[in-house]
């Protein structure tokens, strides 16, 4: 086993990282680092639940490949059926760790997604690579992006519904933003149903909705299927957003924060596998369609995470703002900003009540400092700041700076 | 203290939905959806022999909302493994007003995670497989938790509506003190009568008299 920050080599990236960022370690945790004389992680063994979807990848590929081993844990992986399972099992200890919405996460922590618990994240497991697909019945009709959608919503009316993943989720929180984009509140113009990612599809196909928001590969597989098309990527509504994260509770954290960093180490290096290569990626895709993971073909998996698009239209793209592992570690830092920015939009649909104290919050769930020793550990490059300046679709700019401004500063809201 | 025929026969009355995955498996091999299907329908009878008034049997579809909506049942029953729990979510977060217990079925014998895994509506269960006769102490500690934490919710509720209705007859009190020159003591028997003779709530008249003030300055 190798030891974590053991050779001094490793020391000096901690104490870089530690004073590169406009974030500094706590002297008092920088010194608990290295007094503890061995950074043996405390249990050795974790559970590790995911949702069948492409993004799962580098928490399986951890365990598949033996990365874990490395780091001194043990992750198998859990496979589980529905985001409220992921969170309850999260909430009781069943599961030490989940690929999780970021939202979910988010609304664990403030009492909006079920019972309010105390919760972490430990970093980005990927970004990119969702998508919003509409029926061909609508695309037939001249749908087949944001603007001609609210075109025909506004001539052709009925009662459209759109299908998200968990009310805090991502998925809900990208399709809300795309709806609100060309005017149509989701709340109000239209029906908003919640699915789980797997059956997406199959309810598309006999009529039951007319476009969802779900991550890969079940956005491909509509295209493959000839039953809808791509009217968005998510990487279109914000290039490189923050997507999975690895969740935990605050209490694991706290009791075991060895074990924490481990992991975080473990599922860093093996994004860094993916993201390395055409060859990694082809070997993850053939990996994770496996029956004990995403239960799908390979060629539905393997398209996009190589970013060769088609939006079922007859156009066909290459597109680098893919679904992203690694990418030279600017794929995982836990951001500040990007935490708060969930918050942001959980205010403007309604879902919090009232302004949370936006960077509080984030600081108490985004656990930076353990993401900056596994850096280290696993020689992942550590960003300046812990915020990022992003340009949304719509062309305005999130930053982090001021996020009651900014939540409130939306025409179309709750 | 409810005697236990009493708190049977309102369990009886209970209108219970099960939200059940496809009883046709349609791939044999997917041993998840076979023991998901062999658990619903031993879960099925077990109500049914227990007595139970069992609504409807919904399917885990994108309808489910609509239907649980339409039926409101006082309890759903789903498999802690089943897809339709996030659907079922969406039901527990748009009807965060009117909260109904939905009681989880695994196969974890270990109780130990019972109390840590209450949601909001929802009342988490574990069960060793689901013989008919476990069923029903289950739905009973299902249903009491479920009132206990309606319970503590109202009580909570309750303690928060006095504190404004208090708050409401002081400032109308004061308002009568300073605008008409009376005791306090004389300020809340004024309003006291008035309450009376009109039939209202103390806190209704204040809240008037407050209502009159601001219009009338």
């Amino acid at each position: 086993m190798t030891k974590l920050l053991e050779t001094p080599m490793s020391r000096r990236n901690v104490l870089q990282a530690a004073t590169a960022g406009a974030l500094t370690i706590a002297p008092a945790l920088r010194a608990a680092v290295y007094a503890q004389g061995s950074d043996k992680p405390e249990k050795e063994e974790v559970r590790i639940g995911f949702i069948p979807l492409t993004d799962c990848a580098s928490v399986v590929m951890a365990s598949v490949l033996g990365i874990d081993k490395k780091y001194g844990v043990k992750i198998i992986p859990s496979k589980e059926s529905s985001w409220a399972g992921v969170r309850d099992k999260l909430v009781n200890g069943e599961l030490d760790f989940a690929h999780a919405l970021y939202g979910l996460i988010y609304g664990v922590h403030m009492g909006t997604a079920g019972p309010k618990k105390d919760m972490a994240v430990l970093m980005n497991l990927n970004q990119n690579g969702q998508a919003i697909t509409l029926s061909k019945k609508l695309a037939d009709k001249g749908a087949v992006d944001a603007a001609s959608l609210a075109k025909l919503m506004a001539t052709d009316k009925r009662e459209y519904t759109f299908a998200q993943t968990f009310p805090t989720g991502t998925h809900a929180m990208w399709l809300y933003y795309w709806l609100a984009s060309v005017g149509v509140n989701p709340l109000k113009d239209a029906k908003v149903i919640t699915v789980p990612p797997p059956q997406m599809v199959a309810n598309m196909r006999v009529g039951n909705m007319d476009g969802y928001c779900v991550g890969e590969p079940w956005g491909h597989r509509a295209i493959a299927d000839g039953i809808g098309i791509t009217a968005a990527t998510t990487q279109d509504i914000w290039r490189d957003h923050p997507e999975k994260v690895l969740g935990t509770t605050g209490d694991f954290v706290k009791k075991y924060p060895n074990t924490a960093r481990a992991v975080t180490a473990a599922i860093l290096e093996a994004g860094k596998w993916i993201d390395a290569g055409l060859q990694n990626k082809m070997k993850m895709a053939e990996t994770i369609a496996d029956k004990s993971y995403v239960n799908t073909s390979v060629d539905v998996i393997n398209q996009r995470i190589l970013g060769r698009y088609q939006n079922g239209l007859g156009k066909t793209w290459d597109d680098p703002n893919h679904m992203k592992f690694f990418n030279d570690g600017t794929a995982n830092f836990p951001y500040l900003s990007d935490g708060m920015w969930f918050l942001t939009q959980h205010k403007r649909w309604g879902l919090l009540k009232d302004h949370p104290d936006y960077l509080k919050v984030a600081k108490e769930i985004n656990q930076i400092d353990i993401f900056k020793q596994a850096a280290a550990a696993s020689n992942t490059p550590v960003p300046k700041s812990a915020m990022r300046s992003s340009k949304l679709m719509d062309g305005v700019v999130w930053d982090g700076s001021d996020p009651k401004k900014y939540a409130d500063s939306f025409k179309v809201h709750a | 203290m409810k005697s236990k025929s009493q708190k049977n026969k309102k369990h009886e009355a209970l209108k219970i939905v099960v939200v059940a995955p496809d009883l046709d498996v349609q791939d044999m091999g997917d041993d998840h959806a076979v023991s998901q299907a062999k658990r619903s329908r031993a879960l099925r009878i077990g109500l049914l022999e227990s007595g139970f008034n069992l609504i409807a049997t919904l399917p885990a579809d994108v309808f489910l909302s609509d239907r649980i909506h339409q039926l409101q049942p006082d309890l759903i029953i789903v498999d802690a493994e089943s897809e339709a729990r996030d659907a079922l979510e969406h039901v527990v977060f748009a009807t965060r007003d009117e909260r109904r217990p939905i009681v989880l079925f695994t196969d974890d014998n270990d109780t130990t995670h019972v109390r840590d895994a209450v949601a909001v509506g929802v009342s988490a269960y574990i069960v060793d497989g689901l013989s008919s006769t476990r069923i029903r102490p289950i739905l009973d500690v299902a249903m009491a938790r479920f009132e206990y934490e309606e319970r503590l919710r109202d009580e909570r509720d309750d303690a928060r509506h006095a504190l404004q209705e208090r708050t409401v007859v002081d400032r109308a009190k004061a308002l009568l003190m300073e605008r008409q020159g009376l005791s306090e003591k004389d300020a809340f028997t004024k309003l006291r009568k008035i309450a009376m003779d009109k039939g209202l709530k103390m806190a209704e008249v204040a809240q008037r008299t407050l209502d009159m003030a601001d219009l009338l300055s």
